[in-house]
């Protein structure tokens, strides 16, 4: 039994995030949101993994390299052209028998892999709430109808997880898949030409997260840090208070004055404090600085980014290498509390929340006193200059001043 | 300049090569093959370009090939002549890239033992030699093969008998290795894999690379094992195309240390101390004209009047440069004189309209031009190509520095013809050319200074450019470049003319650029920059880096490295254009496409 994960999306909708990174390499909860599938499938019993990997290859390879570090095998296939996830499965033809596939932008729960993995042509099912963003499922019985993708009205709220498990016989049908409309090779359209020859068994998940737009991150963040341990593996000085569920990893230092409350978890090499207030649900990376007179809420911020001075973060994501200049502040909430409405790739998209502050890309650097409105995009590499303002969607590379 | 791949893995090999090649095709090639290997090596080759190719190609199955794409400098554009070249038992295939300098005596040896030849190319013989020397393993045979070939190479063989690698080997033309998942690559230029990986690892001069699917072994020319670095290429597959450079015009200055090694390839003898050129090419220089006559449009006009220069200077036969598109209506064309017609595309429409009117006049004709097959090379009595490799960006760069190249080694050739010039006085210029490709190198990597100036000259209105004797020529094409890319207004003077007329125009605010080089000319040059100073503009001076007084006269020094011959104007060249980039790139302008420009200028 060996596992497939699909990880070689570029994940264009997760700008600017996915600029400098693929997007299984996104962090929820101080870990690639691979990594998480990779634990869950450990857990679920797999030892034999295969990445499909393609944009930004080599940081998934030297990430997770052969395995070892999990004590499993791990083999990558470079997908080539990104054609599809018809075409992306198609690549492991020569390298498996028996195998399930795993989605790489979704979270698995382990018992649902498990169970996946135990029962041969079978997948994964969901009911929610909004079908028509996801292939509809129609089932007869137990079984596979047919997969339909993005209906505008639905006739089943039952969705398509993205968790299969094949055999050798799929890739026949992979070879007679055509272009969907979308002008790409969909691994739908090859399971509906294999369920016309042989029965293909619906699995009802328990756990599913997917992640699409970089709010997601929040929410799978939440989800995760939630089922976290406490662990605390630095000192920590006198007159700080750590309440709930706090994770901190080691060489990381905790100054006088700092007040947690979990579920936190702050990586290795940081420096927290003295006299910062960290509220639930927040990840903060490596080698990190939250200084003096500064709240994060509900954030996620990456590896070596400093919040250091009278700063407020609250439902953001903070990339890699930001800092933050003395008083920035971001919003996080419209004063008329309507929902918030952000600008992707130059279309505008309600993002579903009342609360969310900004999307920041690596290397940013604020100026003293500068504001980021609600939802606002800013690219990797941009300077924003003193008291200044950002908002909307800011390309990579410029500077607001 | 040709553009070669290489596979071994789980994919298709067919579509692999076609996909790779087709990365490359940008760059415009003639023609194009590959091979992969089933039970047997499946060979397909055409004329054309690979994506009007490709739904030719026949769907051989494997999963290890080569493929090829062409462009012409040895041996006409035709099938035979494409690649892959198989070896006589049609059990080798080889793809090759590269000028083999001793292919004739090897030819000849092979011939003598039978082996019949299909193509005209210097390539197919290395076929031949891996086959004689196929006694055990292939890469000793490629070893052994290489140990007789003479000139420059990047090439790939693969062999029915050892169906599972490929070998790589590569001496002065480039070559890479594509580090894979269960796959690897060759590859002549990155862009053609990087939808496939962007690990490589860099194949140096003399080293075989044997790769299977899952290993990569290198040794150097004793046969030891080298241990090379993986590296991991950063840009995307849109840059990739320009290697990783901002734009084509910077990537095409950067070429040219490559680009000077191919205008020279195959033409000057060291061993022999002699200048060669096609058999058609010789036989004209060997014929009686009283006159040259120079004709060309926009920066191949300038490189005729650097022409005319070098020819008068070694040969002191009378040179006139004349503007295609005048010198078609109104030119005196006798049978007495030599035409040589300059052009890059081979395709611009003055210049063929004023070759026809030489031709029927009588006049010997030469072209001198980059594309092999073009319209110009087809009207001309004998043609001489410049190698450069395509030119993407309109203005021109590389191949301007390389039809100089061209116009001296005319220039040297035509000197020993009539004797003007000595064996020693023209070995000491093919030393001086052996050095070219380092010092172009040398302004290559210390350009900060260029950037530095361009600075001061990014909001101005007006550039003056000057020079004396070959450096006015350059002082027209530096001011050429700058304004066609910049859009600054900019003119070239010969010093010597500012005095009556231009000088009216020079303020404190026009920036003039000189060039000074360390000859006969230079105290003439410190008095024009004398009297440019009176004015107080500033003064930017292109200098020899052993010009310790320049400073004094200039505000600004940008040095290229001595030479002590004509050929500095080479460097010279290659500091005006990137002046002229690094300004327009300050000023946001679309450098690779100028406003109202076109590359290859068809109309009249």
């Amino acid at each position: 039994m060996k596992c497939v994960i699909l990880a070689a999306g570029e994940g264009k909708r997760m700008h600017p995030l996915t600029y400098t990174r693929p997007k299984v390499m996104l962090p929820i909860a101080n870990k690639p949101l691979l990594e998480w599938n990779l634990l869950n499938a450990i857990d679920a019993g797999i030892k034999d993994f295969v990445f499909v990997v393609g944009y930004k290859s080599e940081m998934v390879r030297n990430y997770f390299g052969n395995g070892e570090k999990w004590n499993v095998n791990i083999e990558y296939i470079n997908q080539g052209k990104a054609l599809g996830t018809s075409h992306a499965v198609g690549m492991v033809e020569r390298f498996v028998d028996d195998f399930i596939v795993l989605c790489g932008d979704t979270i698995f729960g382990k018992n649902d892999i498990k169970n996946i993995s135990q029962k041969e042509n079978s997948m994964g099912l969901l009911e929610v709430k909004n079908p028509h963003d996801y292939g509809i499922v129609e089932l007869k019985g137990k079984n596979i109808v047919k997969i339909y993708e993005k209906m505008e009205k639905p006739f089943s709220n039952i969705i398509n997880a993205g968790i299969y498990h094949f055999n050798k016989k799929l890739f026949e049908y992979i070879k007679k898949t055509d272009k969907s409309p979308r002008g790409e090779y969909e691994i739908t359209d090859s399971i509906n030409l294999l369920v016309k020859k042989q029965t293909m068994h619906g699995i009802i998940l328990k756990e599913w997260r997917d992640v699409v737009y970089p709010w997601h991150l929040l929410d799978a963040n939440e989800e995760i840090l939630k089922k976290m341990k406490k662990d605390i593996q630095c000192d920590v000085e006198k007159n700080t208070t750590l309440k709930g569920t706090v994770i901190v990893g080691k060489n990381t230092k905790i100054l006088s004055g700092s007040y947690i409350e979990g579920p936190v978890v702050i990586g290795s090499d940081c420096k927290i404090g003295p006299n910062c207030y960290i509220r639930p649900y927040t990840a903060i990376g490596n080698n990190c600085h939250i200084g003096n007179a500064c709240e994060v809420k509900n954030s996620i911020i990456m590896d070596n980014s400093n919040v250091s001075h009278q700063n407020y973060v609250g439902d953001s994501v903070i990339g890699q290498n930001c800092n933050l200049g003395a008083g920035t502040k971001v919003a996080n909430l419209r004063l008329d509390k309507r929902n918030i409405k952000i600008v992707l790739n130059g279309k505008k998209l309600d993002t579903k929340r009342r609360k969310l502050g900004t999307i920041m890309g690596d290397n940013v650097q604020t100026g003293i006193n500068s504001m980021m409105n609600v939802g606002s995009m800013i690219g990797n590499n941009v300077f924003i200059g003193l008291g200044a303002t950002a908002e909307g969607e800011i390309k990579p590379k410029s500077k607001i001043l | 300049m040709c553009g070669i791949i290489g596979y071994t893995g789980f994919r298709e090999a067919n579509k692999v090569l076609i996909d790779c090649l087709k990365r490359l095709e940008y760059r415009g090639y003639d023609s194009a093959g590959i091979c992969v290997m089933g039970k047997k090596l499946q060979v397909f080759k055409d004329v054309g370009e690979i994506s009007k190719l490709e739904k030719e190609i026949p769907s051989f199955k494997g999963d290890i090939g080569i493929g090829h794409v062409r462009w012409a400098t040895h041996g006409k554009v035709s099938k035979e002549n494409a690649h892959p070249h198989l070896s006589g038992d049609k059990k080798i295939a080889l793809i090759h890239n590269g000028i083999i300098e001793n292919f004739q005596s090897l030819k000849e040896e092979l011939q003598q033992k039978g082996h019949i030849f299909l193509s005209q190319t210097d390539s197919e013989i290395i076929a031949h030699v891996i086959e004689e020397e196929y006694t055990d393993t292939l890469e000793n045979a490629v070893h052994n093969a290489l140990k007789k070939i003479k000139g420059s190479y990047a090439l790939v063989v693969v062999s029915e008998q050892e169906p599972d690698k490929l070998i790589g080997a590569c001496n002065e033309s480039p070559l890479v290795i594509g580090v894979g998942d269960n796959e690897n690559f060759f590859a002549s230029d990155i862009p053609a894999l990087l939808k496939y990986t962007n690990r490589v690892m860099y194949l140096d001069d003399g080293e075989i690379a044997v790769i299977t699917k899952n290993s990569i072994r290198v040794i150097d020319g004793k046969k030891k094992e080298v241990t090379k670095k993986e590296e991991i290429i950063t840009w995307t597959v849109k840059d990739a195309e320009k290697s990783g450079f901002d734009h084509f015009m910077l990537k095409e200055i950067y070429d040219q240390p490559e680009s000077i090694h191919q205008v020279l390839r195959g033409r000057i003898s060291e061993i022999e101390e002699t200048i060669g050129f096609p058999e058609r090419v010789e036989s004209i220089l060997n014929a009686e004209f009283e006159s040259i006559h120079i004709v060309a449009c926009g920066t191949s006009f300038y490189a005729g009047l650097v022409g005319k220069y070098l020819i008068e200077q070694f040969t002191k036969i009378p040179v006139f440069v004349e503007l295609a598109s005048e010198f078609r209506y109104f030119g005196v064309k006798k049978d007495t004189s030599l035409v040589i017609a300059v052009t890059q595309s081979g395709e611009t429409a003055d210049t063929l309209a004023a070759l026809r009117e030489a031709k029927s006049a009588g006049c010997k004709t030469i072209v001198i031009t980059n594309v092999i097959g073009s319209t110009a090379t087809r009207i001309a009595d004998a043609y001489v190509l410049t190698q450069s490799g395509p030119e993407i960006g309109v203005a021109a760069t590389k191949t301007f520095t390389s039809q100089i190249l061209t116009l001296f080694l005319l220039a040297l050739k035509e000197a020993s013809v009539r004797k003007t010039l000595g064996p020693d006085e023209i070995y000491h210029y093919i030393l001086q050319l052996k050095k070219l490709p380092g010092q172009v190198r040398q302004i290559l990597n210390n350009s900060d200074e260029i950037k530095t100036v361009a600075k001061h000259l990014k909001d101005v209105q007006s550039v003056f450019f000057i020079g004396r004797g070959i450096h006015y020529p350059l002082a027209l094409e530096g001011a050429l470049k700058l304004k066609e890319i910049s859009y600054i207004h900019a003119e070239g003077f010969a010093s010597g003319e500012l005095k009556h007329g231009p000088f009216s125009l020079l303020t404190k605010d026009t920036p003039v650029v000189a060039i000074v080089a360390k000859d006969e000319t230079y105290d003439k040059m410190i008095t024009s920059i004398g009297e440019v100073k009176a004015r107080e503009p500033p003064v930017i001076a292109i200098a020899d880096e052993k010009d310790s007084e320049i400073e004094k006269h200039a505000d600004f020094v940008l040095r290229f490295p001595s030479n002590g011959s004509p050929l500095s104007g080479i460097s010279i060249a290659v500091i005006l254009q990137l002046l002229a980039y690094h300004v327009a790139k300050l000023r946001g302008c679309s450098i690779d496409k100028p406003r109202n420009l076109a590359k290859s200028v068809t109309v009249d």
